[in-house]
């Protein structure tokens, strides 16, 4: 798998990354290291807490990584969240939640398969 | 060119390590992960972060939070901002802006505008310092230099000329101050801000023709012949020639201005004046307005050939015509502000007199160097003040320590050369309370203290010294400050002055706060200790004695023993530290808190109305849970009013207080009365062995 591949295989541009950040070397880093931002698990700890002001930090900061990233599927499910909570979370941010948590899992998935081939 | 440095404040350490991987070729990164930290180091490395890439939404401070610190603290002068967001909505791009932002990046990030912005950022940051201060030291330079030139020259004549040194610095304020005033009268000459000071300037040369003139002339006590007195008046002609014979400046404004000033500044208004006999407004107004100061300040100076004449009969006869004929208008302004007048030129030190005076050194030392004339006794003097002052700068620079002059009245401070360039501030500050860099250096209300101090000596008792903090060189430490005050040997004796010195102790004196910190406080709760406890209420007793109220308590924890023994000790310093915390919670900062040993506390309060009630409103605070366990105090309390302020008695009380409350069954508070004088301390003694406190 390339990680062009990857990227189609979470409904992500790849060209548009590629473009911004110049070096596949760069994107490879950090697309691994992605698995190990905290903000996901924080983001789910803090909604199940119901504390709106932690989980929509973490959502935007998913969302800023993700736009960084080209992650598109995710960044937008993210960004659609993070509106959400910043007017305080509600039934409509549970729904979004499961998104998020739905592209995460597609994204995650695609990277632990780049990863390991 | 250095590494510049850049701090990324982001508190997603993937988007730090982003950012980091575009600039870390280029620049040193540092990097923060919320905006206390990037407060932080900021702080700690202000001068030496050259830009900020700074994020918005951000735990403990956000981005908005870092700008505002950044504005306190003046930091966003010299240090660019670039905020990064995926936030664009207008309203925060323009709060943003005006609190200072550079720019603006947004994500996602493309590496090449990342860079990009950033090397504009910082070219455009560096290129606006460098050309900020190059004109200012431009600007400065060229005043201070045309200043000291023309100083010089008209000085040379002067010495030449017999007058005093004075001359052309009176000639120079008066004609500035006639031009204001005429300036007010009318608008019939139209001249600019700019015209005014070139004319004060110009003034400086009206006699510069007088160094052709032959010194038996110039210098003759007694009134000239009619020869002689022909040869004198060329000294006008002779000097706009020379002013005229300057290669490629002879259209210079200033050089026209000291042109028409000394080749027409004996005309006379009714035509009869030389060279050309110029009559009215015919005559340039630069040269009308110096005619008139000369006139002044010649007739109110001493000369070889004259005594000096009083301000109000020089005034007088230059209304009669006695000494020419003027502008009318010119004659207004002159009487109208005659008292003005007299007070200007009293009034002799400003920074324009120091210049003066600068100038004047410099041509006396080259008169010195070119007749080597050394054995008079001021040049000796003079050599000897010159040694005294390498001397005092060689010492203070090796010593660190920075010596001063004061002088009261003009109010000015002298500093010498090295301790002027340690500080950053001029040798010579004239009027020091509205100083802004000596501010800087001693804080708001520095010069103040040092004058209140410098006020309290007196000629038997003129030393005084006090601690001080002072800031340069981007650092502020504890300074003693030494004075000697100087006076009059009048009587009543006049306070003149004083010498002064600056020792960096901080060192020292941070060393001593800390031991004295040692010695009064207990390590494991902060309160202080009984010692210093003691000390202090009695302090505070002799202090209020005007009959406030006081109150002495001293408690301790019920079963400490055992909660120590079965939870151990380091539970049991919690408990303690526990009630310390809740104990300085509950008073305020002025009442004593003490931890007198083991479990036993000790609090003494003061000037409250109602005693009782806040008494028991600590009381009740201080009980609760901790961790599983219950805290529980037994209290005995002594009241000033019942026993008196003195601490030994009221500590006995309160003392005798608690054990009455703790035979009543713990967990309570007692105030002592005199019921439990004398079982007590019977009881007290017999129980002393056998009970574990």
């Amino acid at each position: 798998m390339t990680l062009q591949e990857c990227y189609e295989a979470m409904g992500s541009d790849y060209t548009g990354v590629l473009g911004r950040l110049r070096s596949e070397r760069l994107i490879q880093k950090f697309v691994l290291k992605f698995l190990d931002d905290p903000s996901y698990a924080l983001l789910c700890q803090s909604m199940a807490d119901g504390d709106a002001e932690t989980a929509f930090r973490a959502s935007h900061t998913i969302k800023g990584v993700c736009q960084n990233l080209g992650f598109t599927k995710l960044g937008q499910s993210s960004h659609d969240l993070t509106e959400a909570l910043r007017s305080g979370g509600g039934p409509e941010a549970e729904a979004l939640l499961e998104r998020v948590k739905a592209d995460y899992a597609e994204t995650a998935d695609a990277i632990r398969r780049y990863a390991g081939q | 060119m250095a590494k510049g440095k850049i701090l990324i404040v982001d508190d997603s350490e993937m988007n730090r390590s982003i950012l980091a991987d575009m600039l870390e070729d280029e620049y040193e990164i540092v990097e923060a992960e919320d905006g206390l930290q990037a407060v932080e180091l900021l702080r700690e490395q202000s001068g030496e972060i050259s830009l900020v890439l700074l994020d918005i939404v951000m735990p403990n401070l956000d981005g908005f939070g870092v700008l505002m610190a950044m504005g306190q603290n003046g930091w966003i002068e010299d240090v660019p901002v670039i905020m990064i967001s995926s936030e664009s909505g207008s309203d925060q791009v323009a709060a943003a802006y005006d609190l200072g932002v550079t720019d603006f990046i947004s994500r996602p990030f493309d590496a090449l505008v990342v860079r990009r912005r950033v090397v504009n950022t910082l070219i455009l940051y560096a290129k606006q310092k460098r050309l900020m201060g190059m004109v200012e030291e431009q600007i400065r330079e060229t005043e201070r230099q045309s200043g000291l030139m023309i100083g010089i020259l008209s000085h040379i004549v002067e010495f030449r000329n017999g007058e005093s040194g004075l001359h052309i610095l009176h000639v120079r304020r008066l004609t500035e101050f006639l031009l204001r005033a005429l300036l007010r009268k009318t608008d019939r000459y139209a001249l600019s801000d700019g015209d005014v000071t070139r004319i004060s300037i110009g003034s400086a040369l009206h006699d510069i023709g007088k160094i052709v003139i032959d010194e038996s002339i110039l210098n003759k006590p007694g009134k000239l012949t009619d020869e002689e007195f022909t040869v004198m008046k060329t000294h006008a002609m002779k000097g706009a020639e020379m002013l005229d014979a300057l290669e490629g400046q002879q259209n210079d404004p200033l050089v026209r201005t000291a042109y028409e000033i000394c080749r027409w500044h004996h005309e006379r208004y009714d035509g009869r004046g030389y060279p050309d006999g110029l009559k009215g407004d015919k005559i340039p107004i630069a040269a009308q307005v110096v005619a008139l100061a000369d006139v002044y300040d010649a007739l109110t100076s001493p000369r070889v050939y004259k005594a000096p004449i009083p301000h109000e009969r020089a005034l007088e006869m230059i209304a009669d015509g006695q000494c020419g004929t003027f502008n009318p208008l010119l004659l207004e302004c002159l009487a109208e502000n005659a008292e003005l007048i007299r007070q200007e030129l009293a009034d002799g030190e400003s920074g324009e007199a120091m210049l003066h005076r600068e100038s004047e050194n410099i041509v006396r030392q080259s008169i010195r160097a070119a007749t080597g004339a050394a054995g008079s006794v001021s040049d000796r003097t003079l050599r000897l003040l010159d040694w005294e002052r390498m001397k005092n700068d060689f010492f203070s620079a090796m010593t660190g320590e920075i010596q001063f002059e004061y002088v009261a009245s003009p109010s000015m401070l002298i500093m010498g050369a090295w301790g002027a360039q340690t500080l950053g501030v001029e040798e010579t500050i004239m009027d020091p309370s509205r100083d802004e860099r000596l501010r800087e250096v001693l804080g708001e209300d520095g010069w103040g203290q040092m004058s209140w101090e410098m006020r309290q000596t007196t000629p038997e008792q003129p030393t005084v010294s006090y601690d001080s903090l002072m800031t340069y060189n981007g650092q502020t430490r504890w300074h003693r400050i030494m004075l000697q005050t100087i006076w009059t040997t009048d009587t009543p004796p006049r306070f003149e002055g004083a010498l002064g010195k600056a020792v960096d102790i901080h060192d020292t004196h941070v060393k001593l706060a800390a031991l004295e910190n040692k010695a009064t406080r207990d390590h494991l709760t902060g309160l202080l200790n009984r010692a210093a406890a003691k000390e202090r209420i009695q302090e505070r007793s002799g202090a209020c004695a005007c009959g406030s109220r006081t109150a002495l308590a001293v408690f301790d924890l019920d079963g400490f023993k055992s909660a120590n023994d079965s939870r151990g000790h380091q539970f049991g310093d919690r408990v303690l530290k526990t009630v310390a915390e809740r104990l300085v919670r509950s008073v305020r900062s002025s009442d004593v808190t003490c931890r007198a040993g083991g479990d036993e506390f000790m609090l003494f309060l003061e000037c409250k109305t109602d005693l009782e009630k806040t008494v028991d409103r600590i009381f009740h605070s201080l009980c609760g849970d901790f961790e599983g366990y219950y805290i529980s105090v037994t209290m005995g309390v002594a009241l000033s009013e019942t026993v008196g302020s003195d601490f030994e008695e009221m500590f006995k009380a309160a003392d005798a207080a608690l054990y009455a409350a703790k035979r009543a069954g713990k967990g309570r508070y007692f105030f002592y009365d005199e019921s439990m004088r004398d079982t007590l301390a019977a009881d007290r003694e017999k129980q002393s062995g056998g009970q574990q406190r």
